[in-house]
C-alpha cells in the first residue's frame, strides 16, 4: 500500500516550477494530444472520458493542449541521436515522485486546464524499472485518487509483458512510438531499440484489447477497460532518408493490421547536433502533406498504392487528393447530383462535410453551382472536378487544371492544416460525421 | 411589422402564431432591434397557445424544439428572425427541413445551432476553475451565447464532489452546482476569497504553457482561429489577453 514511500526522492506535495518545465520541454516533441475514443465512466471520483476528444487550450505554435503532456523522468540511460534527453548529453536531469504527477494531474484537472494525463517516460535505470513506476503513478491516480479522466501511458520497449498488459487495463491509450520508418535508420540513429522492441509490445496488445472486447461482447467479463482508446504511434519525418511512400505504407499497415487509432507525423527539429543528423528542419509543408495523405486512407477510402509510389514523396505543390486526380482525370467530372458519397469523398476540395452536406441538401433539390455558393462549399478546386445538374464550370484541359490548382494552394498555405480546420463539427443532429471529429 | 416577444420558447412561439400570415414580419426580443417610429407588436406569452403550435411542430420534425432551444440561445442580433423563417419553413412543408441546405432560411438557421453547438463544445475546453477557500470552484467566461446551464450537465458528471459556479459575465446569471444540486441564478458580482494554494497552481499552469509551446513553429494565425482572442479574458495561461 505504501510501497510508492519506497521510491526514492518521495516528497509529496506540489511539483517544482523547475522540475515542471525540465520534464514537459522534453515530452512537448511527441505530438500527439489527442484525448478522444474513451468513455470511461466517472464512478464516484473526479473525472470521466469525452469519446469526441476536448481542447482545452492552444499554444502560439497553434497546438492544442489536451493532455498535461508529462515525462516521469528525463534520465535516460539510452542514447537515441535525435533526442534531447539521451544519455551522452549533459541537460539538467529531474525525476517526478508519482505524487507529484498525481498531484499535477488532480488540480490540473479540476480546473479545467486538462482533459487528462499523456505521461511518458525515458528508460530511467532499466525498462523493467521504468514501467514499473509508470503503472505506479497509473494505478495510484486510478485507485487512490480517484481519477476517471483520460491517460495515455506510453509504453516503454523491451519491458516484461505482463507490466504491459497491466497498464493497459488502467490507461485510456497507450503508444509505443515508432520514432524511425526503417530498420536501418533505427539501427543508425537509435541503436537500443529494434524493429521488434517497438512491434511486439503493439501487436500483443492489439490481440490482448480483440480478446477482451470479444469477452465484453459474450457477457464474460462485466468490468473494467482494456486501452478503450487504442494505440497510437509516431513517425520523425526528415530526420532519416525515407520517401513518404515508404512511410505511408508502414502506416496503412498499422491501421489496417494493429488496427492504430492513430498514426502521428512530427517533423523534425534539430533539438540536438549530431553527424547522423540533418542541420536544418524538415519542412513543415511535407508533415501536412503526410497527414493530409493519412486521412485520405482513414476517412476517404484510398489505399496508398493509389497516391504515391514505394520511393516517392508526395506532391508538394498541390495536395494528394488532387494530385491523384490530376493523375485521373477520366474520373472525372462526376455530377454532384447523382455520384455517391465514395465519388464525392474523392473530389478534390469536397471534404466529408460538405459531402455529406451534398447528399442532405440533394434529397430536396436538383442542387446547382449557386445552391453549392449558398452552402458555403469551397469551390475552387471542386469546380473543376464536377458538374452541378450537367453544367460544368471548370478550366477546359489538364495543364490549366493543374495551374489553378497550384495557384489556389499557394493562396491557402497562410492557413495550412485545412483538413484539421474540418473539426468544426456540423450541426446537423441527425448527421453521424462527429466521427470525423479531427481528434479522432 | 415588428413582433417583440419576451425572449422565452413561448414567447416566441406564441409570436410565432401572431406573425405567421404577415409577409413582412421582424420577430424579436432584442431593443436594439426595434425600428424608431414604429410601433412594435408586444406579444404576451400565452402558455396554452404556445404548448398548442409546439404539439403541432413536433408533428412536422420531432427534433425541432431542440433547434428552437439553441437559436434562442444564440447571440448574434438577427437569430430569431432567422428562427422565425426557419420554422415558418418547416410549418409550410408539413415535414423535417433541416437538412434543405440549398435553401436560405434553412442554411442560415443551420449555421446559427452550429456556432451555438460549436460554442458549448469549446467552453467544454475553454472554462477556467479557480478554487475558493472553502473548495468551491468558480469560472468565469463571457460567451457569446446563451450557453452557461448547457454547460451543466458536463461539469456536473466530472466534478461531481467539487460544488461549482459557471458564471456568465455578460448575461449576469450563473449556473450553480451546490454538490447536490444544479441550478441557474441572476449573478451579478461574485466576491471570491481564492484558496492559499490557487496562486501557485496558476502559476504552474502558466509555466507549463510556456513550456510547450515550440517557439520556432509561431503560428498565431492559426492559434487565434482555435482560440479565439476574446475567450482569452479568463483564461489562466493567456494572462487574460484581451482583444
Ligand atoms: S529512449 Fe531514446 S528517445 Fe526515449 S528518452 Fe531515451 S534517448 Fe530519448
Amino acid at each position: 500500500m505504501f510501497d510508492f514511500l519506497l521510491w526514492e526522492g518521495y516528497n509529496g506535495g506540489m511539483i517544482t516550477q523547475e522540475k515542471l518545465t525540465i520534464l514537459t520541454e522534453s515530452a512537448k516533441y511527441d505530438v500527439s494530444c489527442s484525448s478522444s475514443g474513451s468513455r470511461r465512466k466517472n464512478e464516484g471520483g473526479t473525472g470521466n472520458g469525452y469519446a469526441a476528444g476536448c481542447c482545452h487550450s492552444f499554444t502560439p505554435d497553434g497546438r492544442c493542449i489536451s493532455l498535461l503532456k508529462i515525462l516521469l523522468s528525463n534520465d535516460c540511460i539510452y542514447d537515441c541521436k535525435y533526442c534531447p534527453s539521451r544519455v551522452s548529453k549533459d541537460v539538467p536531469r529531474a525525476t517526478a515522485t508519482p505524487e507529484e504527477i498525481c498531484e499535477l494531474t488532480m488540480d490540473f484537472y479540476k480546473r479545467n486546464y486538462i482533459e487528462g494525463l499523456f505521461l511518458s517516460s525515458a528508460v530511467h535505470k532499466n525498462p523493467n524499472y521504468t514501467m514499473e513506476r509508470l503503472l505506479l503513478v497509473v494505478k495510484k491516480l486510478r485507485l487512490e485518487y480517484g481519477f476517471h479522466g483520460y491517460i495515455h501511458l506510453k509504453g516503454i520497449p523491451r519491458a516484461d509483458e505482463s507490466l504491459t498488459r497491466e497498464a493497459a487495463k488502467y490507461a485510456d491509450r497507450m503508444s509505443y512510438n515508432i520514432e524511425l520508418p526503417s530498420e536501418q535508420s533505427l539501427k543508425l540513429l537509435a541503436p537500443q531499440k529494434s524493429k521488434e522492441s517497438l512491434l511486439l509490445p503493439m501487436k500483443q496488445l492489439t490481440l490482448e484489447r480483440a480478446a477482451f472486447v470479444e469477452e465484453k461482447r459474450k457477457g464474460l467479463i462485466k468490468k473494467g477497460y482494456f486501452l478503450p482508446a487504442g494505440q497510437t504511434t509516431q513517425m520523425i519525418v526528415g530526420a532519416s532518408p525515407e520517401a513518404d511512400g515508404r512511410i505511408l505504407r508502414l502506416t496503412q499497415s498499422l491501421y489496417r493490421k494493429m488496427q492504430l487509432k492513430r498514426v502521428y507525423y512530427s517533423s523534425y527539429i534539430p533539438v540536438v547536433q549530431d553527424s547522423l543528423l540533418p542541420t536544418a528542419a524538415a519542412a513543415q509543408l511535407r508533415e501536412h502533406r503526410l497527414y493530409q495523405a493519412d486521412w485520405l486512407l482513414r476517412f476517404y477510402g484510398f489505399g496508398v498504392e493509389e497516391l504515391v509510389g514505394e520511393g516517392e514523396n508526395l506532391d508538394m505543390e498541390v495536395d494528394p487528393k488532387c494530385a491523384w486526380a490530376l493523375k485521373n482525370m477520366h474520373l472525372f467530372p462526376v455530377e454532384i447530383n447523382r455520384a455517391p458519397l465514395e465519388a464525392l469523398l474523392r473530389v478534390p476540395g469536397i471534404g466529408a462535410r460538405n459531402a455529406h452536406k451534398i447528399l442532405a441538401a440533394r434529397a430536396y433539390t436538383k442542387l446547382k453551382f449557386e445552391d453549392l455558393i449558398k452552402m458555403k462549399i469551397a469551390l475552387k478546386r471542386a469546380k473543376h472536378f464536377i458538374t452541378c445538374d450537367g453544367k460544368f464550370y471548370g478550366a477546359k484541359n489538364e495543364l490549366a487544371v493543374r495551374g489553378l490548382l497550384t495557384a489556389a494552394e499557394v493562396g491557402e498555405n497562410a492557413t495550412q492544416l485545412s483538413l484539421f480546420d474540418d473539426f468544426v463539427r456540423f450541426s446537423d443532429r441527425k448527421n453521424a460525421l462527429v466521427a470525423l471529429d479531427g481528434q479522432l | 411589422m415588428t413582433y417583440f416577444f419576451d425572449g422565452s420558447i413561448s414567447g416566441f412561439l406564441t409570436a410565432f402564431l401572431a406573425a405567421y400570415h404577415d409577409e413582412a414580419a421582424l420577430v424579436t426580443s432584442r431593443r436594439q432591434q426595434l425600428i424608431l417610429g414604429e410601433a412594435p407588436v408586444y406579444i404576451k406569452t400565452d402558455e396554452t397557445r404556445a404548448a398548442r403550435a409546439k404539439a403541432r411542430l413536433l408533428c412536422f420534425d420531432d427534433g425541432c424544439m431542440k433547434d428552437l432551444n439553441l437559436l434562442l440561445r444564440c447571440g448574434d442580433d438577427n437569430s430569431e428572425q432567422i428562427a422565425f423563417s426557419y420554422f415558418k419553413k418547416l410549418a409550410k412543408s408539413g415535414k423535417p427541413v433541416h437538412n434543405m441546405l440549398s435553401d436560405d432560411a434553412v442554411f442560415a438557421a443551420v449555421e446559427k445551432i452550429r456556432r451555438v453547438g460549436l460554442e458549448l463544445h469549446r467552453f467544454h475546453g475553454f472554462i477556467r476553475f479557480m478554487e475558493t477557500a472553502s473548495g468551491a470552484l468558480y469560472a468565469p467566461f463571457a460567451p457569446d451565447h446563451d450557453i452557461c446551464d448547457l454547460l451543466l450537465p458536463h461539469f456536473r458528471a466530472r466534478l461531481p464532489r467539487y460544488p461549482f459556479v459557471l458564471h456568465d459575465i455578460t448575461r449576469k446569471k450563473a449556473a450553480v452546482y451546490d454538490g447536490k444540486n444544479a441550478f441557474v441564478a441572476p449573478l451579478e458580482q461574485a466576491e471570491i476569497v481564492l484558496s492559499g494554494n490557487e496562486n501557485a497552481w496558476q502559476a504552474l499552469f502558466s509555466r507549463y504553457y510556456a513550456a510547450v509551446n515550440i517557439p520556432s513553429r509561431e503560428r498565431l494565425k492559426q492559434m487565434r482561429g482555435y482560440l479565439p482572442v476574446r475567450y482569452r479574458r479568463f483564461m489562466t495561461e493567456t494572462h487574460g489577453e484581451k482583444k
